[in-house]
């Protein structure tokens, strides 16, 4: 890593907040101010109470692009309701805390934070779903999971969003919607987590920006579109989830700021006011949002702006809180005292000599909570396990929805066989020892039971990464506290340990035998950018290979691949990201100096014609023959089965109509997809198109596994295939079964894919970040300069409404994306800081068969870096002679009819 | 000139006098080591031959049999197979190569199976379609030979069954990397025959054939140590016959008087 790429990182993580988030490690929140700290005491026995009253349960992520100010907002939240555990009652732990940890975050090795809060009376009125609500509770137990901002580390957000139910998604309201937003919202819906919005920074627009109040209505409104527009994208509110979009008059979203600890939503404004106007409350909540018009001299509402009415949320609402903004910020000290009295608000005697902007901190601050006004939305509006259980349980299981563990699930009981999601590994103080942290969704786990392990590949009658072991200890993850626990009931979260040992990174565990596993995260990004690893002293080497491991145990996307030819790869999400893990892996994991070699970005290989010839391939013991073409899927296919759109556990029949619907495939050769590939589920498809072949169906497991072999190892570079579609004619075999093992067809069928490819007009598609920058307009200049030399291409640009702030939108190769924040920085006079999020793949222009073409320049440089011999695959190596009167034939009907060849033949 | 010349069943004597005669006269002699094997080792070959033997195995007959088969365009170049030359299909596959490449082929037969078979006593004439019965492994499980047992049996015929061996196999792990790692040699017996067989017939109960049927089990058929055993199928899964090589035959449901004289003398 050269010199300046060095310093670009480090100035990076300066900036941010990230670099703790990026470790995956969790922050215990200490409050800004110890007097005002509410904190809940509780027993591991009173929070075990809590953990049996599911429908009191509220599993939340927080959301947010970076900076938005998630961190801040969640502070709030902690020292309002952070639950402290406490084995020994009588002895608070708070205390210790020392004056100079205040007001920092300490990064600590745990997971979740949770909070306990109590709704009052008048407000459990709001929860009508009696399954959002034990009888008789007040209390909520309130489970949040922190998630990193920067696009890079989205998979700890998506491990994030799998053990929980809502999410409390949080915009800037100076910014906008920005794209890590937008990521992770969209994954958030697809995995069915029901959204809250806050916007947060209202302070900075009302005091830097200085909007007027009806512009302040117009930006809220906007981002309030762009949040549901997005939602309606991926969901509707005919679907099983009920309605999420996020509506201000339903009291989903909420205003405020983080920073300041204030916040609200509706309905703590329709409840100052409700008494007054003796309007229900609801109602009134309806009316403080949108096209409402209040006329105060002649007390009529109307529904268009006039002359002489004004839009109710900026009367009702924004007016107020502008006048406190006004009065504080402008030392008017008459005028703050008749506020203060109107507002309520007294001032304890130690603010008694604050004034402008500590004064407004402490004013708004005791008017309108943030722990209070969040807390409510979160209790109110997000699902509790039992509500949510019920619609995600086709989402989280694989196997048939009515058998055992499915029920369990969806009624979220804990007398059912358990059935828990492993979604991440937590490192504990134990060098090399990891926590398992998940979800149980059905069932308990007790500590000391017996269950089974169950990894990805898992599949349901075999043994393969199945493991039956005792659960050594079931944990509480509280902050910095690991607790021990004697079960966990269902919709809880929690961590074991002793399982780290049998589960790479993620997995099911049940008690179920018959169980099939919880579904497999999606990434939102893909691991693109990869580079080699040694160990500086050759003796190092089998630490490092342990280290690797660890690694990739500790991060839920990073892949550590081992290659066959004894080279260690890296592989992550962008160089932030990988930068990050060899960190760890250099000074947590290996404990050894590691050499790196230049990142380099995975290619695909992929075709643009169809085969202009059928290819044949005859197997080892030539009695066998296979006839096969490729050909480029349609657009939009590969991504559809990315995904997950088309997939091969669909019901085949479903799929096939889905395929002719969209992509007018042939309805009888859509329902013979014999397998998706790489990996069984990748982006390329096995069709056959033969007709009456004997004995196909023994020999499929092979033609699968040789599909699987050259889908992995393409054969211009060995990169994996994308967008490719093999269709198998014909088939000749030998009577006789041992004459057509595998031994015989792998081989042979990778032969024959690998001579389709080729005459099929063979392409490379690289990885493309979408790239987003902001910057003052003088900046933009730069920008541009920058991307042109990369590549790049600039799609949208755009100022920030109410700001002189621009964002430009731009497609970036990843190939070109090495050192481009420190060449963009010194470009821009350090103004401009781009979000790169990994977006398409797109065909490299030019053919990598004509030497000097740059795709051909890449192919060459792989093959070199991955040993194979340079220079360009032989299609004679791969392609078998036809038969003299096939060809013929072929040129005078121009048809396939193989069988009547070999007939013509002998005759 | 390049020869095929049959080595018969037993062991090294069992080759013919013309057989001999053209190993002794050849630059090269191969042995073909993967379709069947001999009861005695490769040494007591070369010493009873008196000329050294390079092994040839799957690969080499399959892939880079080309190299071999230009040399023998000058030279005389001999490749022994055990039992017939072209009782094991897969080497017609050399001798259209051999013709394209304009290089003379001879061949010396020599007893196979297919014919000493008929040392249990069941004529040749009635035998139907032959079959081989493979190892099954944990996933693939093929069962196409069994419609052609049924198939002769219902038409009154018996079904000779060749049983898979292994011979230096790549593992089916490694066959998709490219580094070969290889099996350990296994040979199937007539137990292991009959189990899947039995199991087969488990699943198909009205196929029209029953597991308590008759068998007959052989092993190291044209050795000096040949067993010949004869029990129903469900027993044979039990039956223990000694070293390999094996091979299993259903027979006909309707013997011939004489036919069935002869088995009873195997009759466990």
């Amino acid at each position: 890593m050269g010199n300046t790429q060095r310093t670009t990182l480090r100035s990076i993580l300066d900036t941010q907040t990230v670099v703790n988030n990026a470790k995956f490690v969790f922050k215990i929140y200490y409050a800004r101010n110890r007097t005002r700290r509410l904190c809940v005491n509780f027993t591991v026995d009173e929070i075990r109470v809590m953990m049996d009253k599911k429908r009191n349960i509220r599993n939340m992520s927080v959301i947010a692009h970076v900076d938005h100010g998630k961190s801040t907002l969640t502070d709030s939240l902690v020292s309002k309701a952070g639950i402290i555990a406490n084995a020994r009652a009588g002895e608070t732990r708070f205390t210790d805390t020392r004056k100079d940890e205040q007001d920092r975050c300490i990064t600590i090795k745990s997971t979740a934070i949770s909070m306990y809060f109590e709704l009052e009376e008048k407000d459990l009125v709001f929860i009508t779903n009696p399954d959002q609500r034990e009888k008789s509770e007040k209390g909520f137990l309130i489970n949040l999971i922190d998630s990193p901002g920067h696009v890079d580390f989205s998979s700890e957000v998506t491990a994030a969003l799998r053990v929980t139910d809502g999410a409390l998604v949080v915009v800037d309201c100076v910014s906008g919607v920005c794209v890590q937003t937008e990521t992770v919202l969209r994954q958030a819906i697809a995995e069915r987590i029901k959204p809250i919005l806050f916007m947060n920074k209202m302070d900075r627009a009302l005091l830097e920006l200085q909007l007027e109040s009806e512009e302040l209505y117009q930006t809220f409104q906007r981002i309030v579109e762009n949040v549901n527009v997005i939602i309606a994208t991926y969901s509707d509110d005919s679907g099983p989830m009920g309605e999420v979009r996020v509506d201000p008059s339903k009291g989903s979203v909420g205003f405020g700021s983080g920073l300041h600890g204030w916040a609200f939503t509706l309905k703590q404004f329709s409840e100052m006011y409700a008494d007054k106007f003796k309007i229900d409350l609801v109602k009134l909540m309806n009316r403080l949002w949108g096209e409402n018009f209040f006329n105060a001299q002649t007390k009529k509402w109307a529904k268009q702006k006039d002359a002489d009415n004004k839009r109710s949320f900026c009367m009702y609402v924004l007016d107020p809180i502008y006048k406190v903004f006004d009065a504080i910020m402008n030392f008017r000290k008459e005028e703050i005292d008749g506020l203060l009295k109107k507002l309520g608000v007294t001032i304890k005697h130690e603010d008694a000599d604050k004034d402008g902007k500590a004064l407004l901190k402490v004013v708004m601050r005791s008017w309108l909570p943030a722990g209070e006004a969040l807390l409510q939305m979160i209790a109110i509006h997000l699902p509790s396990p039992v509500v949510a259980q019920k619609y995600r349980m086709e989402m989280l299981y694989e196997g048939p929805h009515d058998d055992e563990a499915a029920l369990g699930i969806k009624n979220c009981d804990p007398e059912a066989p358990l059935m828990m999601y492993v979604s991440k590994m937590v490192p504990t103080s134990d060098k090399g020892r990891f926590y398992a942290f998940g979800r149980v969704f059905s069932g308990k786990v007790i500590t000391g039971m017996k269950a089974r392990i169950m990894g990805p590949n898992f599949q349901p009658g075999k043994k393969e990464d199945l493991y039956e072991k005792t659960i050594q200890r079931t944990i509480l993850m509280m902050g910095r506290y690991v607790e021990a626990i004697e079960d966990v009931p269902s919709g809880n979260i929690c961590g074991l340990v002793g399982v780290d040992q049998f589960l790479v990174k993620t997995g099911t565990i049940t008690t179920y035998k018959n169980a099939h596993n919880m579904k497999v995260m999606k990434f939102s990004v893909s691991p693109v950018v990869r580079i080699a690893v040694e160990p500086k002293n050759p003796a190092d080497l089998p630490k490092l290979v342990e280290g690797l491991k660890r690694l990739a145990k500790s991060d839920p996307m990073v892949q550590c691949i081992n290659e066959e030819s004894g080279e260690h790869i890296v592989a992550g999400a962008g160089e932030l990201h990988l930068e990050i893990c060899l960190k760890d892996l250099e000074e947590d994991h290996a404990c050894i100096p590691i050499k790196k070699s230049d990142p380099v970005v995975s290619y695909r290989e992929t075709v643009s014609e169809e085969s202009d010839q059928m290819c044949l391939s005859k197997s080892p013991n030539k009695h066998n023959r296979l006839f096969m073409k490729a050909q480029p899927m349609p657009d939009g296919l590969p991504e559809d089965i990315d995904d997950g759109k088309v997939n091969p556990r669909d019901d085949f029949k479903t799929r096939a109509r889905y395929l002719t619907d969209k992509y007018e495939y042939d309805v009888t050769e859509a329902r013979k997809i014999w397998c998706f590939g790489p990996e069984g589920t990748g982006p390329n498809i096995m069709v056959d198109c033969s007709k009456g072949v004997q004995y196909l169906n023994e020999i499929k497991d092979s033609v699968v596994a040789g599909f699987q072999w050259a889908a992995k190892e393409g054969v211009m570079a060995e990169e994996n295939l994308r967008g490719v579609r093999f269709n198998i004619y014909d088939v000749t075999l030998h009577t006789d079964a041992i004459h057509r093992g595998g031994g015989q067809i792998i081989p042979t069928t990778r032969r024959c894919l690998y001579a389709c490819l080729l005459t099929a007009q063979p392409r490379l598609m690289e990885p493309v970040y979408l790239c987003e920058i902001q910057c003052p307009e003088v900046a933009v200049g730069g920008i541009y300069g920058v991307l042109n030399r990369r590549r790049g291409h600039v799609f949208e640009e755009s100022q920030v409404a109410g700001t002189p702030m621009f964002v430009v939108k731009a497609y970036l190769p990843v190939n070109e994306s090495f050192g481009f924040t420190a060449d963009l920085r010194s470009n821009t006079g350090g103004q401009a800081f781009p979000q790169c999020v990994f977006d398409h793949w797109q065909i490299l222009p030019g053919d990598p068969c004509e030497a000097g073409s740059k795709p051909f320049v890449v192919v060459q440089e792989t093959r070199k870096r991955k040993g194979l011999k340079e220079g360009l695959p032989d299609l004679s190596q791969y392609l078998d002679k036809f038969l003299h009167v096939y060809l013929k034939n072929q040129k005078t009907r121009g048809k396939w009819i193989f069988r009547e060849h070999y007939f013509s033949k002998i005759r | 000139m390049f020869y095929l010349i049959g080595l018969g069943l037993g062991d090294a004597k069992d080759i013919t006098v013309k057989g001999l005669e053209i190993i002794k006269k050849c630059d090269k002699v191969y042995l073909e080591a993967y379709t069947s094997i001999l009861t005695v080792g490769k040494e007591s070959l070369e010493e009873f031959y008196g000329c050294p033997l390079l092994l040839a195995d799957r690969e080499l007959c399959e892939s880079t049999i080309d190299t071999i088969l230009l040399e023998a365009k000058n030279k005389d170049i001999a490749l022994l197979v055990v039992g017939d030359p072209l009782g094991a299909t897969t080497h017609t596959d050399m001798l259209l190569r051999a013709k394209e490449f304009g290089v003379k082929i001879q061949i010396v037969h020599n007893a196979s199976i297919m014919n000493a078979v008929s040392c249990c006593g069941l004529q040749l004439y009635n035998f139907g379609e032959t079959v081989s019965i493979p190892f099954w492994t944990e996933t693939w499980k093929p069962d196409s030979f069994f419609p052609k047992i049924v198939g002769n049996y219902l038409r009154n015929l018996h079904t000779l069954c060749l049983l898979d061996i292994k011979v230096k196999e790549p593992t089916d792990e490694s066959l998709t990397k490219k580094i070969r790692q290889y099996m350990d040699p296994k040979f199937m017996t007539v137990a292991e025959a009959a189990k899947q067989l039995v199991q087969i017939i488990e699943n198909n109960p009205d196929a029209g054939i029953d597991k308590n049927c008759l068998a007959v089990g052989l092993s190291r058929v044209g050795a000096d140590d040949q067993r010949i055993t004869v029990m129903s199928l469900q027993e044979m899964q039990e039956c223990a016959l000694g070293p390999p090589l094996h091979s299993l035959v259903i027979p006909a449901p309707n013997l011939h008087p004489l036919e069935l004289d002869y088995l009873t003398q195997y009759r466990q």
